[in-house]
């Protein structure tokens, strides 16, 4: 699987790039004169700098290894669907919740983030379309009061116990 | 020290803190148990619940679920031949033979006790070891500290990921992350986007808690099969009695265990699985019958599992005594000690005395809940290992977004711990680590004042960075190591080169 992963090559060239950016942006800093001290710039350029120059090896070797890989497609390539896909779902539904954490409350957002995360895995695993129409409804109904129970458990976990508010 | 342990003493017998500890600690056992989060996980976790706690109580809560999880990778590894944690790779070789016999409970009735003694040993070791190295550091000045924490920086680099490129690489990135905000000497904003929670730098909460937690649980999503269950342990145990005489009677094995984990503790990224295995091999080399290893022979288990729990007291000692910390676990740990106000290093040993002894008598008594707490609830412990994988990666993460919210209502920390998450995943993916890029964040700052300060002392001169002593060794040592690294990698690379080998 890792033999054909572009991802890995391409990740250095994303650092090749945010460190070149960084580099660029650290040189625009205002240069504020201290006797014996660095610029406010020094440490970003030097790192940026350093990431840039270090990133370079690492994107050869990736590459080359990459092309090593040949045109064989890796028994797991549905998996690799099915995970991506999982993945992508579950970062879409965190940022989602993030955006309806305090417009909602914490409550119905954390409960509805539960819910959708839990039903959504279980679509996206292949295992939904499997299920019987009763047995389809049981997890459903699982899955409402797992949300349920879990988003009022923490709440009174944090808000009684921790001392700490919750947005309501 | 006896002024010292009788106020540290004095704050860890009151209710709260006992509390916190046990709570800690259970937590810690949970998560250890359930193969794929580690404990480094279960203290990101744990940080937001500690921020009201008074400092010993708090800290001896991280400690408890350090120590827990320490511990409770035995329960999968002999009940199923699959370690909970990396350091419990070792236990299957004579912990499953053995419950196969049909002695799962015996087992596991060594696990624990094994685990109490190393950790208690190791408790006396840090004790014993940690204020005289925090002491010899009280000569360091900002040449010293700067060299200790780029020591730090390499070291970690080098050893924590499969890459000593990407290692370094991770560790600048940390580096180059802590510049966000405010300088501290000229008041120039530094990649600020005038986002005013930035003005003050990057939290570190939110960066703990995406590395070490969002991200684990987005490759657990990723590699999410619902056809991959694990199948519930057909060994029959009515209660895992401690077994203190019979592990006694292997105190050769104790002792292996208790000096392989000292040892390889306090050496940054070296990690339990080799403290596990050498502690393993040692006895088996020095036992009259070697033949039985493998095969359900108690010294086994005996020694793997006391250099398990030992090598936490060994990696407590850099990490307080000098403030660097030896692997994930450990970073982690220093981040919720800065969180919690606490600086490590040699004025911590000076100026909150009591507070260092509290911290050393928090983790002896981690050590006892965990044994309480392992052998009464070890059916428990069974059962959480059947708990659904979807319905666990959507709690974490609601436990994950309440922490982080709920320290200062900042919504801008919650994207922040996003970022991080999806930072950390792919460079737990493509072989850089995440632990460098913690050391990289906390060190970072330490190295920048202290150069900058030394310069200003200095005025501008940097030959005293290379030629007051300490400063110096640290530096030698640094290089050499990493140069040692590197020859290492190279002669591996010479001897074979199997594609996705990382290992430059």
């Amino acid at each position: 699987m890792t033999q054909r992963d572009i991802g890995k090559p391409l990740f250095n060239v994303v650092l090749i790039i945010v460190s070149a950016s960084v580099f660029v942006a650290a040189s625009a800093f205002p240069d504020v004169n201290i006797p014996g001290d660095l610029s406010a710039a020094f440490f970003p350029k030097f790192l940026s700098g350093l990431i840039f120059i270090l990133a370079i090896p690492c994107l050869i070797k990736d590459f080359q290894e990459w092309r090593k890989g040949g045109q064989a497609v890796s028994s797991s390539s549905i998996s690799l669907v099915r995970g991506a896909s999982q993945w992508l779902f579950v970062i879409l539904l965190l940022i989602a919740y993030v955006y309806a954490f305090e417009r909602l409350g914490y409550m119905i957002s954390t409960a509805l983030f539960t819910f959708s995360c839990v039903v959504g895995l279980t679509v996206l695993s292949g295992t939904w379309g499997t299920l019987s129409t009763a047995v389809k409804s049981k997890a459903l109904a699982g899955a409402l009061v797992f949300s349920v129970v879990l988003a009022v458990t923490i709440f009174y976990v944090f808000t009684d116990l921790f001392k700490i508010p919750l947005p309501t | 020290m006896i002024s010292g342990y009788l106020d540290g003493l004095g704050m860890v017998l009151q209710l709260s803190t006992l509390l916190a500890i046990a709570g800690g600690t259970l937590l810690g056992i949970v998560m250890g148990a359930l193969p794929g989060l580690t404990s480094a996980m279960a203290i990101a976790l744990l940080l937001p619940v500690t921020f009201g706690m008074p400092p010993v109580a708090g800290i001896g809560m991280l400690l408890g679920a350090l120590c827990g999880a320490g511990a409770s990778g035995s329960i999968p590894a002999i009940l199923l031949n699959i370690p909970g944690t990396p350091s419990s790779v070792a236990t299957t070789f004579d912990g499953f033979p053995m419950a196969q016999k049909g002695e799962a409970g015996r087992a596991l009735g060594l696990a624990i006790v094994a685990s109490f003694f190393g950790g208690v040993a190791s408790m006396v070791i840090l004790s014993l070891l940690a204020p005289p190295i925090a002491e010899f550091a009280l000569r360091f000045g900002p040449a010293e500290y700067f060299s200790l924490s780029i020591f730090g920086l390499v070291i970690i680099a080098s050893v924590a990921g499969k890459s000593l490129l990407k290692g370094l690489i991770a560790g600048m990135i940390g580096f180059l992350v802590s510049t966000i905000g405010t300088d501290p000497i000229t008041g120039v904003g530094r990649f600020t986007f005038n986002e005013l929670s930035l003005l003050t730098g990057v939290n570190l909460l939110p960066a703990l808690i995406g590395l070490f937690a969002v991200s684990q649980v987005l490759k657990d999503t990723f590699e999410y099969d619902p056809n991959e269950r694990l199948k519930e342990s057909g060994h029959r145990i009515d209660i895992a009695r401690p077994r203190f005489i019979e592990t006694l009677k292997h105190w050769k094995a104790v002792m292996m265990g208790v000096i392989s984990g000292s040892i390889v503790g306090p050496i940054p990224g070296a990690g339990g699985s080799i403290a596990s295995l050498v502690a393993y091999d040692q006895t088996r080399r020095f036992s009259k019958t070697p033949e039985k290893f493998g095969t359900g022979h108690a010294p086994g288990i005996v020694s793997v599992e006391s250099a398990n729990n030992a090598l936490l007291g060994g990696a407590l000692i850099p990490t307080l005594a000098l403030g660097i910390p030896g692997e994930a676990a450990t970073a982690v740990l220093l981040g919720g000690l800065m969180i919690q106000g606490i600086t490590p290093g040699p004025l911590l040993f000076a100026d909150q005395s009591g507070t260092v002894y509290g911290i050393f008598l928090a983790y002896l008594l981690a050590n006892v809940f965990m044994l309480l707490i392992m052998c009464l609830g070890i059916k428990l412990f069974i059962r959480v290992l059947m708990v659904p994988r979807k319905q666990l990666l959507a709690a974490i993460l609601v436990f994950c977004f309440i922490g982080v919210y709920g320290v200062d209502g900042d919504v801008f920390n919650l994207y922040l711990m996003l970022g991080f998450g999806v930072l950390g995943y792919f460079l737990n993916r493509y072989n850089f680590g995440t632990a460098p890029v913690i050391l990289g964040l906390i060190l970072g700052p330490i190295a920048e004042s202290n150069l900058r300060r030394g310069l200003q002392s200095f005025e501008g001169d940097w030959t005293p960075f290379f030629t007051r002593p300490i400063s110096v060794a640290f530096l030698i040592v640094a290089i050499g190591l990493l140069a040692l690294t590197l020859w290492q990698n190279y002669r591996s690379n010479q001897q074979s080169t199997p594609a996705g080998d990382d290992s430059v």
